[in-house]
């Protein structure tokens, strides 16, 4: 049985949803739009960026990275903005300036957003080093894959948190496969064992559960808040079989929310994926086959889910592209 | 008017910044290197200690600590000691802090100062000689200083901790000793606006960071040949201050560029094609370039004087200006 509120269960599952459609619509508009730019989606790895958006207060940095688009939402971005500034409109985020790999809004604690691998674990570390010169207790979350540790800037970005006590969280989604590309090549028997040595105090946690997910990390972001230095979560997760998407596609379909609870409904070759992995179907699985919630109240959540996401997308879709004079313009204050 | 050392203006520089905005921090120590000059940092420590932090080893963090640190409201002043060291993070120059304000679609700013020693310094060899600012300056976003003079020092620092972008002060090792006067106070010099050090009407000569004494010695000499030289310290590679070089090669129509970074590709390029372009009618002979040999700094003392220029080099160079006609073939 949960420990949650319903109200959190409620904001959990709510999350998760706009997270995914948000996904799904970027493919939408890339059939449609065939818009320069490859999409990194965040499909099948929602659990992160929800609890983020759920432990997150005002004034907290999230450093994110080319795959960020589901941190953005979760976060509590425009999703109209955000659409316009992936299809790089003059109502964009960043003004059409950065794309799809580098959405910005500090109004709601997004960051600098690096797709250099290891480039969001290091400006996080800046994050956090203004909270400690300020004296807040603002927590600066550094969102990243495995392949991160490969680079030489994670070793120093978690010895300075280490040895500086810095309010962050190394949020590590692993979802790396044994002899596929791209995957990390560590020489360490587990990832956390990178930053355990480093005195970093680390965990493992299911990215397919959403509400043990949840727990980890609102857990870690209260002992950080609390002044006790960084931590470390390496939460596993299965890839998406679209998680490189060359041309845009739907390999696993639009996410068919009554497959949580008609398990027959789940076919084709990526049906394993589905029934097994898929984070937001699992937990709609759980909050039904617990009576948390009725399928009638999930749907309905999705239901106002995708009414907010198609008006999103009706925004950017009418936004025009930014004036030329503006690429000129910006490189300095 | 009160007479320091570069070291001790452009620590004078640092404290007033760190007066003026309590919410600033330093990461780095030894701002003043570790030979001669090395006190001179003892006001900045006696009074913001608690404010300046030593890092370990790893200039690519510190790199990006300092931009995400200042974007997040706290701005920085991060040192590296020997520009080469600042090379290991040049991903982050180029990808995070040149671009940040600007594919942030300006949402984002980064009062951020990153500070280095440059230039030839005496058996330092190939690894501790760089001058790297023109490969900071082909990358867009980033301010660069490097003043020459104490005076300079002082308030070019103050105006870089003052700014809204990030800034790359290169300051020359060897001009650390450097004793000047300099104002008392609080004051800062704009970015942005070269100064004639020393005026004159045969040929101008626009120098950067060390240079600039190189060209005014070379002028004390070719004013006993009755060469009067014109010395334009730009100050600042980024933004660089167009106007007052075109109005000195108006007025003397010869050009000579001194900059002891590596020629090709260097500092005195953009200059020299920036003049061809848009003061070509003015120039009464080819513009000449002074810069360091296209090789790494050899250790040896006989080697290393061969490569590195200096004043002679001036000299040569404006002489073949004056004399463009006979001597200048092809």
């Amino acid at each position: 049985m949960s420990t949650l509120t319903q109200e959190k269960r409620l904001a959990l599952l709510t999350r998760m949803l706009r997270m995914r459609r948000f996904e799904e619509t970027v493919i939408h508009l890339a059939l449609a739009h065939s818009y320069v730019g490859r999409q990194h989606l965040h499909i099948g790895h929602e659990t992160t960026g929800a609890a983020v958006g759920a432990v997150m207060k005002r004034g907290d940095r999230i450093h994110t990275t080319h795959r960020n688009h589901g941190f953005v939402i979760a976060a509590g971005a425009d999703p109209g903005k955000a659409y316009a500034e992936i299809l790089g409109r003059a109502d964009g985020l960043n003004g059409g300036k950065g794309g799809t790999w580098h959405l910005c809004d500090p109004e709601h604690g997004i960051g600098s957003t690096s797709a250099m691998v290891g480039g969001s674990i290091a400006l996080a570390i800046g994050s956090a080093w203004a909270f400690k010169c300020q004296k807040t207790d603002n927590v600066a979350f550094a969102h990243f894959g495995d392949g991160t540790l490969d680079e030489g800037i994670a070793y120093e970005s978690l010895n300075m948190a280490s040895v500086f006590e810095l309010p962050v969280l190394f949020l590590c989604e692993n979802n790396s496969k044994a002899g596929q590309r791209p995957s990390s090549m560590l020489a360490a028997k587990a990832l956390r064992h990178v930053p355990e040595a480093l005195s970093i105090p680390s965990k493992l946690v299911n990215g397919a559960d959403a509400e043990e997910t949840l727990a980890a990390i609102d857990e870690a972001t209260r002992t950080i808040r609390a002044g006790k230095g960084p931590v470390f979560l390496e939460v596993t997760l299965e890839r998406w079989p679209g998680s490189h998407q060359v041309n845009a596609a739907f390999p696993t379909g639009v996410t068919d929310l009554e497959m949580a609870w008609d398990e027959g409904k789940i076919t084709g070759k990526h049906a394993d994926w589905i029934k097994r992995f898929d984070p937001l179907r699992l937990y709609a699985k759980k909050l039904a086959e617990t009576k948390e919630m009725t399928r009638d109240e999930i749907l309905a959540v999705d239901k106002r889910v995708q009414a907010d996401i198609a008006d999103a997308r009706k925004f950017a879709e009418a936004s025009p592209f930014p004036k030329v004079e503006s690429a000129f313009q910006g490189a300095f204050v | 008017m009160p007479r320091m050392t570069f070291a001790a203006a452009l620590i004078d520089g640092l404290v007033w910044a760190l007066r003026s905005d309590p919410k600033a921090f330093i990461l780095g120590r030894g701002m003043t290197g570790h030979g001669a000059e090395a006190d001179a940092q003892k006001p900045l420590i006696d009074e913001f200690g608690d404010r300046i932090t030593d890092p370990p080893t790893s200039e690519q963090v510190m790199t990006s600590l300092g931009l995400g640190a200042a974007m997040a409201g706290t701005p920085m002043l991060i040192h590296y000691g020997t520009a080469s060291f600042a090379l290991e993070a040049w991903n982050q120059f180029v990808n995070e802090v040149g671009n940040g304000h600007y594919m942030s679609g300006g949402q984002l700013q980064a009062p951020v100062v990153f500070h280095v020693f440059h230039g030839i310094r005496g058996g330092g060899g190939p690894q501790h000689s760089v001058s790297p600012h023109a490969m900071m300056a082909n990358a867009p976003g980033i301010e660069i200083v490097m003043p020459a003079s104490p005076a300079d020092a002082k308030g070019l620092m103050r105006a870089s901790m003052k700014s809204r972008n990030p800034t790359f002060f290169f300051n020359h090792t060897m001009l650390l000793g450097l004793e000047d006067e300099v104002p008392a106070g609080d004051y800062e010099i704009p970015l942005g606006k070269a100064a004639v050090k020393r005026k004159g009407r045969d040929v101008t000569v626009v120098a950067l960071s060390k240079m600039v004494p190189e060209a005014l010695a070379a002028a004390e000499t070719l004013a006993k040949s009755g060469i009067d030289v014109e010395v334009v310290d730009l100050r600042t590679l980024c933004p660089l201050d167009e106007a007052t070089v075109i109005e000195s090669v108006k007025r003397t129509g010869r050009l000579v560029v001194a900059d002891e970074g590596s020629i090709i590709c260097g500092a005195a390029s953009e200059v020299a094609a920036f003049v061809a372009e848009k003061a070509f009618a003015a120039l009464k002979a080819p513009v000449q370039r002074v810069a360091r040999a296209m090789v790494p700094v050899p250790f040896s003392p006989p080697l290393e004087a061969a490569v590195m220029p200096g004043a002679q080099q001036i000299i040569d160079a404006c002489l073949r200006c004056v004399k463009a006609r006979e001597t200048i073939s092809g």
